[in-house]
């Protein structure tokens, strides 16, 4: 498998003045108001901050999964901002992978088909031997055929990680992946992020509480009401 | 995987609540295609009993029409004759080609030697004129099995002898040879008078009304129930036998007064005419039960559909279309709806028998043969409609499911 970006730290996702306002009766709540963000291939940036700061609302826009009210985003050299939401999927289908915090693995299909799921919807053929490599890559190959039922916390999130991976992606974007997880597990699941962003070349972008957690990233940007308040670049 | 095999396994998430709706799709599959199993049977039935009468038109004394042809095929009780002479007046008609005088009587059964619960005590004696009478059914034979050697018809002077039906003799366990008793009333006296009749041949089955008659020759049997100048009906072939036709002979015959001229096929519609109305209200019944079951079944999905929410907007969010998730619940409607017709005709065809039992009870116009006939196509139509009212129960359902945005979706799943 070759997941290496050939033009390592190229930018993949660029927002300038990224804008998402609610209206809640008469009040306009700003979720984000004006954030600028860049995420390049080999780099895994974590997103901080207290709740309703504005995390998920920025990984929601950055996934396109929600559109901005104002500002630019980028995706992969696509303008996304008035795309429809066909146009959208085309965005994600093949660059962007995602993590939840609830897992959100189907009940009745086996491991290595929750991994393959999104080769369905990408129409590329199943290759049983590629699921299994990825499954090594997140040490779950003896488990491919379970059902996420028997499997702990850990597990059920690390095939989550191998579902992000298997359709070659170019970021993955984790919203609170350890929210649900013990200290180890979410040890762990960092752990492995810091594998993937350097042996894949992969952009990762991660919202956490866990400061520590957190700290592990390239980079650590600090929401505070739907703006940035502090960016750290962690030397390695 | 493809979208099919995930929409099977999706199913299986809740196997009861799919069990359920592939039941209720079934039972009402199974209650239409067993109706219109009843309807080709029971019309296929009534075909093949009046077609084996052998003649295409009658003449019989006026009244029901069919009451009279159900007397011709069961027999009766309240039979009504016509004047003999009528039979040299018609038999003139140039354009007869076959024609037959039948007498029928109907006579206790003696001596019988068997238990008859359940039963009928009554002997249906059908007086014929043997030549003209086999003209009419050249299938019917005189068996030469086991018991029944040395068979023979009887001549048209003979006194005393009677061919048995198929199984009349076997239930009265009649050989050749054999004396046969039956109590018959002459026309006029009160009391019985019992009679025996010497058997001289049984015939072979024919899968018709036959099989439950006595034959005697005509004149005996009207000697016997002193009815000398009488018939029951006169059966005959037209040589060009069209509606048309049938309809210039019944008004050249319309003179004979107390006389009427009955075409079997008039008498086959009217006998399929006396079960429509039961047909129509079992089909409401089936077609209000299928109305439900599809209700139940967007029911059913719409409930998976809610419980997915967060589901469905995690496989949008890692690449699935709108058409994609269409696709997916809709073919998982369809599965429903095809496995329940599937089951649903095996229930019907695996009940056949019960319910053929149970409409025998109900319906007796003595017609012969299976009274519901579950053919190959109505089975594929009956799949064949499961699938086209699961194409139509999925796509609300579908819709709601493929038009969630996926952002709002997880969030509800959350």
């Amino acid at each position: 498998m070759n997941y290496i970006e050939p033009a390592a730290k190229q930018i993949i996702i660029g927002a300038r003045g990224l804008k998402k306002h609610y209206q809640r009766g008469i009040e306009t709540i700003k979720a984000l108001d004006g954030v600028d963000i860049d995420v390049r291939a080999g780099e895994m940036v974590s997103i901080l901050g207290p709740s309703g700061s504005g995390k998920t609302t920025l990984i929601n826009l950055l996934s396109c999964l929600d559109a901005p009210d104002g500002g630019t985003l980028e995706i992969a050299g696509r303008q996304v901002a008035g795309l429809s939401e066909e146009e959208l999927v085309g965005v994600r289908q093949g660059v962007l992978g995602f993590i939840f915090q609830k897992f959100h693995l189907l009940p009745t299909l086996t491991v290595a088909e929750n991994v393959e799921l999104p080769l369905m919807f990408l129409n590329r053929p199943v290759d049983r031997e590629k699921t299994l490599a990825v499954l090594r890559l997140v040490d779950l190959e003896n488990r491919a055929g379970h059902l996420p039922r028997e499997l702990s916390g850990g597990q059920m999130q690390r095939v989550a990680i191998a579902r992000a991976l298997i359709a070659e992606n170019r970021v993955m974007i984790a919203d609170e992946p350890t929210g649900n997880l013990d200290k180890a597990n979410g040890e762990a699941v960092f752990a492995l992020f810091r594998k993937l962003v350097a042996e894949k070349n992969l952009a990762i972008v991660v919202t956490t509480h866990n400061l520590a957690l957190g700290g592990l990233a390239d980079r650590v940007i600090t929401l505070e009401d739907g703006r940035i308040v502090e960016e750290k670049i962690n030397s390695r | 995987m493809r979208f099919f095999a995930f929409a099977c396994k999706n199913l299986f998430r809740r196997p009861v609540r799919t069990g359920l709706t592939v039941l209720a799709i079934a039972l009402a599959v199974a209650v239409a295609v067993s109706l219109i199993g009843f309807n080709i049977g029971y019309r296929r039935s009534i075909d093949t009993s009046i077609d084996k009468l052998g003649f295409q038109v009658m003449i019989m004394a006026k009244g029901c029409p069919y009451e009279a042809a159900t007397m011709m095929l069961k027999g009766g009780t309240g039979l009504v004759y016509l004047p003999a002479s009528t039979y040299e007046e018609v038999r003139s008609d140039p354009d007869i080609s076959a024609i037959t005088p039948i007498f029928v009587g109907v006579a206790e059964k003696e001596a019988s030697g068997i238990s008859d619960e359940g039963g009928s005590s009554f002997a249906i004696i059908s007086g014929i004129e043997v030549a003209s009478f086999r003209d009419m059914k050249p299938w019917m034979a005189i068996a030469q099995g086991a018991g029944q050697a040395g068979g023979r018809w009887f001549a048209d002077s003979a006194t005393g002898e009677v061919v048995l039906g198929y199984e009349v003799a076997e239930y009265e366990q009649r050989k050749v040879g054999d004396s046969y008793f039956v109590s018959i009333t002459p026309y006029g006296q009160v009391e019985p008078v019992m009679t025996e009749l010497k058997v001289v041949g049984i015939l072979e089955r024919t899968g018709t009304q036959d099989d439950g008659t006595v034959f005697m020759p005509i004149l005996e049997a009207r000697r016997l129930f002193n009815r000398p100048n009488e018939l029951t009906i006169v059966g005959f072939k037209l040589k060009n036998f069209s509606g048309l036709a049938l309809r210039q002979f019944e008004q050249r015959w319309a003179k004979l007064p107390e006389v009427q001229v009955v075409g079997l096929q008039q008498v086959k519609t009217t006998l399929v005419s006396l079960v429509e109305t039961a047909q129509t209200m079992i089909a409401s019944v089936a077609v209000v039960a299928i109305i439900v079951a599809v209700i139940g079944v967007i029911n059913s999905i719409l409930m998976s559909v809610f419980e997915r929410t967060g589901e469905i907007g995690i496989m949008k969010a890692i690449g699935a279309t709108r058409s994609d998730i269409f696709q997916i619940i809709w073919l998982e409607t369809m599965a429903i709806c095809i496995g329940g017709g599937l089951a649903g005709v095996l229930l019907a065809v695996s009940g056949t028998s019960l319910v053929e039992k149970a409409l025998q009870s109900l319906i007796d116009f003595g017609t012969k043969g299976s009274l519901v006939a579950i053919t190959p196509e109505v089975m594929l139509t009956a799949l064949l409609g499961s699938a086209v009212i699961g194409c139509f129960a999925g796509l609300y359902p579908a819709w709601r499911a493929s038009s969630l945005r996926p952002v709002e979706a997880i969030r509800e799943g959350e």
